[in-house]
């Protein structure tokens, strides 16, 4: 298994080193990790096999694939589709959309729980956010939030979520015991994308109006700090465990890195147009970038801090939310 | 009284969708031309911010500020209406700037969904672009770019401010706008 994967990674010394870090990270039964790139403006969403660095399909998605979720253990891949007015649900074995899922007006962001049991859904119209069964695909749910809800992630103890409200300014804190809002923290101007660390203590979230991004405590749902970053702040990823924060900077073409112990911006590297969406590979060291004017994918080594490879994908890329498989 | 919480709550749903929201989908737009002149002379005739009289559908511009980012101009168009725009990029030794629309008047108020709306000058809302030059040996390639939604903030578009409307506009400025710039640049 690993020598295949080694085989098709003979690229250059840098790909070498990617295939040993994922052999070392993985489970010696773990699929390759394929990143899922929504093409908003094509109907589409690429498979990108991370290791050989192509896309090794593309699926067609009606409805302007915008959200993109993937299943815990990357069986599954869900993505928002807000023309359709709900989300898709793709095998990622066949690589075909298997159901449609009809929810509400403009679903956009979209979250699954760390156990894949469930699949949550913010409607930008609606002010809502609502709870389906990964099983049966029936919606169980709907949780009024603050207004135009876009990003969402649920703690890694499966205990809360989160939702960044864009037009109230504010991200709310959902008990998913009881599925009701337990408290709301106001943050900067229109927050669209978070991330959460490991430990579920803190959520990192870009305000596309006020250019910065909010450092929230989770156990308070107070702000810590405000970092400020370059135009337009799009979404959040981490990297290397947790000691980097990276911020697509969508108005600017680049993707700002911020020492999370510091809180302080250490570098800006340049990326394509209009970056969107943001991931974490698996080893922990790579991030997948999505451009949305260009077509295409950054991977940024956060350790080196550098663009090593930059993948075509589609029109529209833009896959909001958490597209890395395991 | 009743009256008037009415006219209220309209006139806040108003202030809240204009500031705010946007439709679902964000649009492109990227027109290419190549010119048979130098760089350097093409990026004189637009390194201005200030000056946009090399785009057939401006009559004039005036501008706050000068080549560098948070300058703001304000675009005359033929049939009167104006757009104003904000610097946030420069860069000379790229020979590249973007912008953002900030504010437009209105060409005209139309009736949809019960409510009335007033379409933009440019059909467009959320509007960013940016215009750069590649030296091609003697050659100019220009590129010019730009990303935006549709002017209707709320599902089900009139055709005045659907995402048609928006693209054939915006598509209709970069052609016109990048024609022009050939010719003057070739005479």
């Amino acid at each position: 298994m690993f020598s295949l994967n080694c085989h098709r990674t003979i690229l250059g010394n840098k790909a070498v080193a990617i295939c040993i870090a994922t052999a070392l990270l993985s489970t010696p039964l773990a699929a390759q990790p394929f990143a899922y790139i929504s093409n908003q403006l094509d109907d589409s969403v690429s498979v990108v096999d991370t290791a050989t660095g192509g896309v090794v399909d593309t699926i067609a998605v009606t409805g302007r694939p915008a959200g993109v979720a993937v299943a815990p253990d990357g069986s599954k891949v869900y993505v928002s589709t807000p023309e359709a007015k709900g989300f898709a649900v793709i095998d990622s074995k066949k690589r075909e959309v298997i159901a449609r899922v009809a929810v509400n007006d403009g679903t956009l962001g979209i979250a699954v729980s760390p156990d894949g049991k469930r699949i949550y859904v913010a409607d930008w119209y609606k002010n809502n956010v609502s709870v389906i069964d990964a099983d049966s695909l029936q919606i169980i749910h709907t949780i009024s939030v603050g207004e135009s809800p876009s990003g969402l992630v649920v703690s890694p103890d499966n205990r809360w979520l989160y939702v960044a409200n864009r037009i109230s300014n504010s991200v709310s804190r959902i008990d998913l015991k009881t599925l009701t809002v337990k408290k709301t923290a106001q943050v900067g101007t229109h927050p669209f994308g978070l991330t959460i660390d490991a430990r579920g203590e803190r959520i990192y979230v870009a305000n596309v109006q006020s250019d910065d991004v909010t450092v929230v405590e989770t156990a308070r749902m107070k702000p810590i700090a405000t970092v400020k970053v370059n135009m337009l702040p799009y979404a959040t990823a981490l990297a290397l465990n947790d000691s980097r924060l990276l911020v697509t900077n969508q108005d600017d073409g680049s993707v700002s890195v911020i020492d999370t112990e510091t809180l302080k911006e250490i570098a800006l590297i340049t990326v394509g147009t209009k970056p969107e969406g943001i991931s974490t590979h698996p080893d922990d060291r790579h991030v997948y970038v999505a451009n949305w004017f260009d077509g295409n994918v950054s991977v940024i080594d956060a350790r080196t801090l550098k663009v090593i490879d930059t993948i075509q994908t589609g029109e529209g890329s833009r896959a909001f939310g958490q597209f890395m498989g395991k | 009284m009743k009256k008037i919480i009415l006219f209220v709550s309209v006139l806040l749903f108003f202030f809240t969708s204009i500031a705010n929201a946007h439709g679902p989908v964000r649009q492109k737009a990227e027109e290419k031309i190549t010119i048979n002149a130098p760089a350097a002379k093409v990026w004189d005739i637009i390194k201005n911010y200030g000056d946009m009289s090399w785009h057939p559908g401006i009559m004039s511009t005036t501008v706050k500020g000068d080549n560098s980012k948070g300058a703001v101009r304000v675009l005359t168009l033929k049939d009167g209406g104006t757009i104003t725009e904000e610097l946030k990029k420069y860069d000379e030794a790229k020979m590249s700037y973007a912008y953002k629309i900030t504010d437009m008047s209105s060409s005209k108020t139309i009736t949809h969904a019960g409510a009335e709306e007033k379409v933009p000058a440019l059909p467009v809302n959320d509007y960013a672009a940016s215009i750069e030059l590649a030296d091609k040996g003697g050659k100019t390639e220009v590129i010019w770019k730009a990303g935006y939604y549709r002017a209707y903030m709320n599902n089900n578009p009139p055709e005045e401010m659907n995402e048609e409307a928006a693209n054939t506009a915006v598509k209709a400025v970069l052609e016109t706008g990048l024609i022009n710039l050939k010719k003057l640049a070739e005479k």
